[in-house]
């Protein structure tokens, strides 16, 4: 893609993905190197949780390049609506074969070219050449303490947040 | 039926057999969600073939529109109840003939542990493979095969586990609960027709693809059973007399979050998700089985003494989290400025307790959780922003710390948040 930042426009008109047309076309998707929340998604650079999220051993993580039509990495609960990874080809690779300590990660991308994350209602992503983890969002889940139809919140558990 | 470790695609066979699984899946999927009505001269006669083989003669059959007809004083199964002997002698008396429904289970079971004889080969390892992950269910059964995971694990996966989530858990236990909420007494003795799908469709897969062969005895027996799944709804044996009821009128689904095997769960918004012919049926969000009320008139009042935290959730996001947190008066904990979402803010709430003392409850309570109201970074068509609340644990006592848990970081690196969208 382009060296200046795309617009919203030029990224659909690109890899064929629509928007709402309530969004923001015109205003450029910044490229960030930075944290990204996307609704329920975040994208993090992999250094700040390397703590937490490591790629798995043995053989090796399992990398996908991504393809010019896109990666969908998630769909929302009704079924459509996806968060789908796009870049020119040959630029960007992902993988989901990761360990994160709290379950959220969806997968690690790496790439060396401007990449960038788009979703139907939540317009676009840009993200600066480097490595992130994408994680989910989580929620803190009911705990059935006594009796199936007395669930009450609970501290200690939590579940994915889906949107 | 192998696939090598780290191969970069799964061999053809493999995939080949898998996509013939589901597409077989797919049709028992379909007739557990079917909305046509019953095909009766089929049922009636599978049930009669039935009875033949426990060595009963063909029964009366009496139809009603739903399992819930039972409940109403009067109705057909209400009236047929006398002549079902075990809902009034569930434990037959020694030397006693057993009621036809015991005969009936016992002919389930005599079948269904010759099928499982046939099919456990499929279910076996190959030498040197590995043991499927206990994730499998969340693998898409492409990347399984690739991974190494022999055919048979994934097929069983495919169709049997992902049947069982839809159909048992996902239709026929809301039911089974409005059932109980509204029935005087369990008329649990029952089969399920079209929601039985999910006991016969993976014995019709093994076959059809080959890869088990039934004694002809076991596949007689599981093809009245495959016929009722296929022809009518809930049915009760008795003595001379069946009671079955139609098949669903009516039926609203969405693919389950997440869902690698086409599984689904009940979901309308407007009114009930299940509904039969008589007007008998259930309303569920998202899954969860909630009261009409939650879908028709959701107010603070009536969340606040509603005890199942789950549906008092759904009800909240009905009339917003704004609307009631202001009416239901929830303690603010604090708020901030939200990281990378200019000019909107992180509110911390308290969340009330279930009013709800369960008497002789053991586990004692926990803190209390707290709720973090989040806006969206994007707008709506209207251009408002959304407004939700999250659950959180009830031990974070700042916003966000409370938005970095949600993501599994700390507060410190959440508030590093460049741009949210």
């Amino acid at each position: 893609m382009s060296v200046t930042a795309p617009t919203l426009a030029d990224l659909t008109a690109r890899t064929g993905l629509a928007v709402l047309d309530h969004l923001e076309r015109e205003a450029e998707v910044p490229v960030i190197d930075g944290l990204q929340a996307q609704g329920d998604l975040l994208v993090v650079p992999l250094h700040l949780v390397a703590d937490d999220v490591t790629l798995s051993e043995g053989p090796g993580p399992h990398w996908t390049p991504v393809p010019a039509e896109g990666l969908e990495l998630l769909r929302s609960a009704a079924g459509g609506n996806p968060h789908t990874l796009v870049a020119d080809p040959g630029t960007c690779r992902w993988t989901r074969g990761v360990h994160d300590r709290f379950g959220l990660a969806l997968g690690v991308l790496a790439t060396t070219a401007p990449a960038y994350l788009l979703h139907p209602e939540h317009g676009g992503s840009g993200l600066a050449p480097g490595t992130y983890a994408v994680r989910r969002q989580r929620e803190a889940a009911l705990r059935h303490a006594w009796r199936d139809d007395r669930a009450r919140w609970s501290p200690g558990e939590s579940r994915l947040v889906a949107d | 039926m192998t696939g090598r470790r780290g191969a970069e695609s799964p061999d053809p066979e493999s995939l080949s057999l898998l996509r013939r699984a589901v597409a077989i899946r797919d049709e028992w999927l379909a007739h557990g969600l079917s909305t046509d009505p019953a095909d009766r001269p089929a049922a009636e006669a599978a049930i009669s073939a039935l009875y033949r083989i426990v060595d009963r003669p063909p029964p009366r059959f009496v139809w009603v529109d739903s399992p819930g007809s039972a409940l109403y004083p009067g109705s057909p199964l209400h009236r047929a109840e006398s002549t079902l002997a075990y809902l009034k002698a569930p434990e037959p008396s020694d030397g006693a003939d057993p009621p036809v429904h015991d005969r009936l289970a016992d002919l389930w079971s005599t079948m269904r542990s010759r099928l499982d004889r046939a099919v456990a080969p499929c279910l076996r390892p190959p030498l040197r493979a590995q043991r499927p992950p206990a994730t499998l269910p969340a693998v898409p059964p492409e990347r399984a095969l690739r991974d190494g995971v022999w055919a048979g694990a994934v097929i069983d996966v495919t169709v049997r586990h992902s049947l069982t989530v839809s159909l048992c858990d996902a239709v026929r236990a809301p039911l089974f609960t409005e059932f109980a909420t509204c029935s005087p007494r369990p008329l649990a003795a029952a089969w399920y027709g079209q929601h039985d799908a999910y006991r016969v469709g993976h014995y019709d897969a093994w076959h059809r693809l080959g890869l088990a062969s039934f004694p002809a005895w076991a596949r007689e027996v599981l093809d009245l059973w495959a016929a009722t799944v296929r022809s009518c709804g809930w049915w009760w044996p008795g003595e001379g007399v069946c009671v079955v009821a139609e098949r669903t009128a009516a039926l609203h689904s969405e693919p389950m979050p997440d869902a690698v095997h086409g599984e689904v769960r009940l979901h309308r918004d407007g009114g009930p998700a299940v509904l039969f012919r008589d007007g008998w049926g259930a309303h569920v969000l998202n899954g969860t089985r909630v009261p009409a009320w939650v879908i028709g008139a959701p107010t603070p009042e009536r969340i606040s003494a509603e005890a199942n935290v789950e549906v008092r959730r759904a009800a909240i996001e009905r009339i917003g989290w704004d609307a009631y947190i202001g009416a239901a008066g929830l303690a603010l904990v604090a708020t901030a400025p939200d990281p990378g979402n200019p000019g909107s803010e992180l509110r911390l709430y308290d969340m009330p307790e279930s009013p709800v003392v369960v008497p002789g409850a053991r586990t004692r309570p926990g803190p209390p959780g707290r709720v973090l109201v989040v806006v969206n970074g994007s707008p709506e068509r209207d251009g408002t922003r959304r407004r939700y609340g999250l659950p959180v644990p009830g031990s974070l006592d700042d916003p966000v710390d409370a938005a970095g848990w949600t993501y599994g970081l700390s507060g410190a690196t959440y508030a590093r948040l460049a741009r949210r969208t």
